[in-house]
């Protein structure tokens, strides 16, 4: 019904099958763009990469034979004449045993070096020396612990060159999928879980990562970066983040953007996982933050965030997608949503709340943050100078002290009014205190509380607070005092 | 047939018009409602057509934000539940419901009254579904809809629900018309049909309908749970009540997987008909195709971790499912070296379906070439959940489903219509379906291999993947302008119309054999089948390895008995298919059963039922009661009701 096109079919079916195949072959060469998983970095990658080549050009032997063999029945077989009448054969077994054998075998050839490699990149080589580190999802973005250096940064790995590390995989909220493809293959993170990988980077640089599990609204905004350093520069790296950074001159942009900071930020934003004990209270502060979320989820004004210490030398911010520069920093606080659409940080922060979804801050205030973020940076000083805080505290007016040691160290959880955040709010707190547990003065029961924080909960509060014993007496007074001016 | 004494009061007649809307509200004619499941898909299929559109369009260039990423995460989210649940099953549901009947020597499928209650449900289903789209919050949690992703603490609002409900509308209708076509298959065939003369459609059909029997009721308590999760605060699978959602996981792909099959083992039947006629021979090795279907259906209920590679479920189990999964390619290799095998030495008559079937082969085997990929589950870790694994399933549902359904509405239109599509038209459409399907898909693998996640609303320039998402969507707007010319050769085949006649492709099965499109009652008398492709012998005796075939004498209408079925029992044909003794002749007529509202009322009654989860106590009460109107009067409703202006 359709002899007139067949003499032009021949030459155009092949095209059409070739065309397109032999276009994408051409591209296939390795790009190296940023998540190229042949551009690899690294054992684990480079495993995972051998083993889809080898099967590739296995795929495209039998690629070859079956379209190509195709292509040549169509046109050897084709009709010629309306009245061809081919012989009737019904198959014949032995062809078809025969072919059933070979994918059969072809099969067991592909079977081998997977489970092999299954096996050995479940673990890291034994006897090599490794470290670990956990990795936590949130939405949306990557939370990185360092339990042994006792860091908390996000969004940016940091990792020596040449060591095997092992990544512990946490969910806060929903599942994510942990990924850099130079480095590794995936592997989910799952509230419930414990899943782990291990990975070693063995060139210097940047390297790309993205969860790779649907999770939410702003799932495409939520990668992070593996920076791989040599192992001094690791060292340093370490080492700083164990430092506080210096002071703000007075009266500077830095210190005018520490005190919007304080008043607007610090509910949710650590900056001083460099001070000693600060490391199991950010766990403990994250965790408060989350379920104080979870409880109230319409009202909360608190979210899990990304911890800010030392802020200044991270090269991305906003879960890597964008580089660290002063003017996105300063269009990140006014507007995140504008950035990052579904960001927690605009839905749920005060300093958002009742507008236009920017935030409630004059521009020279949100310049001023981004000046003293960008001015966080490890000082000079060793870690123990900085552990009480500014370090300062004879002489001087107590209720001043306590209300700078108040806004250093409490005002993640705790406001100055008589709302809920994590903790209770503490407008009051003077009256209250002293008729919470007989036996104990207002004074005893403050200090108590701030020493020993789970021996007396306040009903309907999770004992999440962590012990602030390391503050000097004086800061202590200085609190107390402070605290009994809130009315 | 007696009528039964005990009847309800009916509101209406029982309906009886040949013509007009009601007639198609009330037919339980199978090919009707073949008809009517095709209809419905296509339309779903330009939804998810749109969807996929719009998906493509914003993907086609860097930080594009032309749509928000809510709506780009519903429009992901519904173009994959529309394409899996709404487009591809229900038109394999369509030749189901067409083809089996007529290629067995049926005049109707089992139950007739539950094959069109199959049918409304899944109308309604689609349309549950699709309710987000007026209330502007549709589905956003994927249409895997993974825990605790999609439960209401981090997915708010009522899409997931709606999402929940629909699905679980669209699997009663499955289990029931997987149900309805194993008992027609295995009950109805025309006398001397045994299991190994049946077509390889047919035996296809019956594979799928076992595996919707037993996957579709796994995914139902799934969903159940899932949504009482979201309605009632349960922790079957919300890990922050201490539920699993890896649980989710494990039920979605334990019904997922056998899924994969129930969408491509009925294009694998269909390009199984297709082949052999346009190569005028008989499928090459009948016994080793049939076999390789069963064990794909078989091994595919042990392969659903691969979905699951990530999840960290260690190595052991890994390793597992790795070598479950690679082993499906065996007998999928089989297959396509049969096809292959059935054209050597053929006569290959190069037209529209068998272009499209050829295609099919084409296609689908780079699909399961990059589905043993991912059987390496090391490197499968690369490419898990990025846009490989988009162009591996797009090779294997579009390359392969797709291509053998389009192969099949060509094939097959003329016995639909009693008219032809034009074949010129036709090749133009395969053209450009062919190039836009591999321009829009090949690139996803690279894409893929250099890391594009997938689901993501939009990527950054500095991650390189600009320039072959540009050329995948260009692929996407070819497609979508294939898909117009197929509308446009409908249209204009059907302004000038050349007529089929009962074989226009001198076909080999029993459809062919009777008038096109066939009478209601199908086959005025029922056939005797001597040989598998039994049609073919019977116009070419002299070619049968056995010797001469005798022509049929013309043996008049069967006994009632022998023949019909009663719909209230399900009762088979006495004597069974296999006995070939068909030899008492009755005198009287062919008797079909009556049209019956009932089923559409028991649909409406379900589908308000589970809306009403949403909508409100009063619309669970109305439904309620419209289905158990509809069940009673079903039950007690008659085959046939006496009337004095019965049609035949």
């Amino acid at each position: 019904m359709n002899s007139n096109l067949l003499p032009r079919f021949p030459l155009r079916r092949p095209l059409l099958v070739l065309i397109p195949a032999v276009a994408a072959f051409i591209s296939a060469c390795a790009t190296g763009n940023p998540q190229d998983t042949f551009d690899t970095a690294g054992p684990v990658a480079e495993d995972q990469a051998n083993l889809f080549k080898f099967i590739f050009w296995i795929a495209i032997v039998v690629f070859v034979i079956v379209e190509g063999g195709i292509i040549w029945i169509t046109l050897r077989y084709r009709r010629r004449s309306d009245d061809e009448m081919p012989k009737q054969t019904h198959g014949n077994t032995k062809l078809e045993l025969t072919w059933t054998f070979i994918p059969a075998l072809i099969i067991i050839a592909i079977a081998i070096p997977t489970i092999r490699s299954i096996w050995d990149l479940a673990e890291p080589p034994s006897g090599e020396p490794v470290m670990t580190v956990e990795a936590v999802g949130h939405q949306w973005w990557f939370e990185f612990r360092y339990p042994e250096e006792e860091i908390v940064t996000a969004n940016e790995l940091r990792v020596p060159v040449g060591k095997n590390v092992i990544v512990k995989l946490q969910s806060q909220d929903v599942i994510h999928s942990f990924w850099v493809p130079k480095l590794f293959g995936k592997v989910d993170m799952i509230p419930t879980r414990n899943n782990e990988l291990w990975f070693r980077a063995d060139e210097a640089g940047e390297f790309f990562g993205q969860c790779a599990e649907f999770c939410g609204i702003a799932h495409a905004l939520m990668r992070f970066r593996v920076i791989a350093q040599p192992e001094a520069e690791y060292d340093a790296w370490v080492a700083g983040m164990r430092r506080a950074p210096e002071p703000p001159a007075a009266a500077s942009a830095e210190a005018r953007g520490q005190t919007a900071f304080a008043a607007n930020c610090s509910s949710c934003h650590s900056t001083d996982s460099y001070r000693p004990g600060a490391y199991e209270r950010e766990l403990v502060t994250q965790d408060g933050r989350w379920t104080g979320w979870l409880a109230n989820i319409e009202g909360a004004r608190i979210v899990s965030a990304p911890n800010l210490t030392n802020f200044g030398i991270r090269t991305t911010f906003a879960a890597g997608i964008r580089d660290l520069d002063r003017a996105t920093l300063v269009e990140w606080i006014d507007d995140p949503g504008s950035i990052k659409p579904g960001t927690r940080m605009e839905a749920h922060a005060a300093v958002y709340q009742g507008g236009d979804g920017t935030a409630n801050l004059t521009s020279a205030q949100v310049s001023d943050i981004a000046d003293y973020l960008l001015s966080l940076v490890p000082g000079e000083a060793a870690p123990d100078d900085s552990a009480n805080g500014s370090g300062d505290d004879s002489g001087g007016d107590p209720v001043e002290l306590g209300q700078a040691t108040f806004a250093a160290n409490c005002t993640a959880c705790h406001r100055t009014d008589s709302e809920r955040l994590v903790g209770p709010g503490l407008a009051g707190v003077a009256d209250r205190a002293g008729s919470r547990v007989s036996g104990l003065g207002v004074d005893e029961y403050i200090a108590q509380s701030i020493k020993e924080p789970n021996v007396y909960i306040v009903d309907g509060f999770p004992p999440g607070m962590s012990s602030f014993a390391h503050l000097s007496d004086a800061e202590i007074n200085g609190l107390i005092a402070y605290l009994k001016t809130l009315n | 047939m007696t009528t039964t004494t005990l009847t309800i009061p009916r509101i209406f007649d029982r309906p009886r018009s040949a013509s007009g809307i009601w007639s198609w509200i009330g037919t339980v004619d199978h090919k009707r409602i073949g008809t009517l499941y095709g209809i419905t898909a296509f339309l779903w299929f330009l939804v998810g057509g749109i969807e996929a559109l719009l998906i493509r369009t914003q993907l086609a260039t860097a930080d594009s934000t032309l749509i928000d990423p809510d709506t780009f995460n519903q429009l992901f989210t519904m173009h994959g539940t529309t394409m899996v649940f709404l487009v591809v099953m229900p038109l394999s549901a369509s030749f189901f419901n067409w083809f089996v009947p007529l290629q067995i020597g049926a005049r109707d499928v089992a139950f007739p009254r539950l094959n069109a209650l199959s049918f409304w449900l899944f109308l309604f289903g689609g349309l549950l579904l699709n309710v987000g789209w007026f209330t502007g919050d549709s589905p956003s949690g994927g249409w895997f809809g993974y825990a605790p992703n999609s439960g209401i603490t981090f997915n708010t609002g009522s899409g997931m629900t709606f999402w929940a409900i629909g699905l679980s509308v669209l699997g009663v209708a499955s289990i029931a018309a997987g149900l309805n076509f194993v008992v027609t298959i295995f009950n109805m065939r025309a006398p001397g049909m045994t299991m190994f003369k049946l077509p390889v459609f047919t035996w296809m059909t019956l594979i799928t309908s076992i595996l919707l029997v037993l996957a579709i009721p796994v995914i139902g308590v799934a969903l159940i749970q899932i949504g009482s999760d979201r309605l009632y605060g349960t922790n079957f699978y919300n890990s922050l009540g201490g539920g699993d959602p890896v649980l989710w996981q494990h039920m979605f792909w334990l019904f997922g997987h056998p899924e994969v099959y129930i969408l491509i083992l009925p294009a694998m039947g269909i390009v199984s008909e297709i082949i052999p006629t346009f190569s005028r021979k008989p499928l090459f090795g009948y016994p080793f195709v049939i076999f390789s279907g069963i064990s794909i259906a078989f091994l595919g209920w042990f392969v659903w971790s691969h979905h699951m590679f990530t999840v960290g479920l260690g190595p052991a189990a890994t390793s597992a499912f790795a070598i479950s999964t690679m082993a499906i390619a065996i007998p999928t290799g089989v297959k396509i070296l049969n096809w292959m095998a059935t054209m050597v030495r053929g006569s290959i008559q190069i037209n529209t379906p068998m272009l499209f079937a050829i295609s099919f082969i084409a296609m689908f085997t780079i699909g399961g070439l990059s589905g043993v990929m991912h059987a390496a589950a090391p490197s499968d870790a690369q490419q898990q959940d990025t846009y490989f694994v988009v162009a591996h399933f797009h090779y294997v549902l579009f390359g392969g489903s797709l291509m053998g359904i389009f192969s099949g509405i060509y094939y097959w239109w003329p016995k639909m219509t009693g008219w032809m599509l034009n074949d010129k038209i036709g090749i133009v459409m395969w053209f450009f379906t062919l190039l836009g399907f591999n321009l829009q898909f090949a690139p996803l693998h690279w894409l893929g291999l250099d890391g594009m996640p997938r689901r993501i609303f939009t990527y950054s320039s500095d991650q390189g993947w600009e320039s072959l998402n540009a050329i995948a969507s260009v692929g996407g707007y070819i497609i979508a302008l294939a898909i117009l010319i197929f509308l446009f050769n409908i249209w204009y085949s059907r302004r000038n119309k050349v007529m089929a006649g009962n074989d226009p492709w001198n076909a080999r099965t029993l459809e062919w054999s009777i008038p096109s499109p066939p009478p209601h009652f199908n086959f005025a008398e029922i056939p005797q089948v001597q040989y598998r492709d039994d049609f073919w012998y019977q116009k070419y005796p002299e070619q049968h390895e056995e010797g001469h075939v005798h022509a049929i004498a013309p043996s008049g209408a069967q006994d009632d008995d022998d023949m019909m079925f009663d719909p209230e029992t399900g009762a088979a044909p006495s004597g069974g298919a296999e006995d070939g003794h068909h030899d008492d002749h009755g005198g009287h007529g062919i008797h079909l059963p009556d049209m019956s509202y009932y089923p559409i009322m028991l649909a409406a009654g379900i589908t308000l039922g589970m809306g009403g989860l949403m909508a409100g106590n009063w619309v669970i009460v109305l439904g309620g009661v419209i289905g158990m109107w509809g069940l009673i009067g079903w039950s007690l409703e008659p085959v046939n009701d006496p009337a004095p202006d019965v049609e035949h």
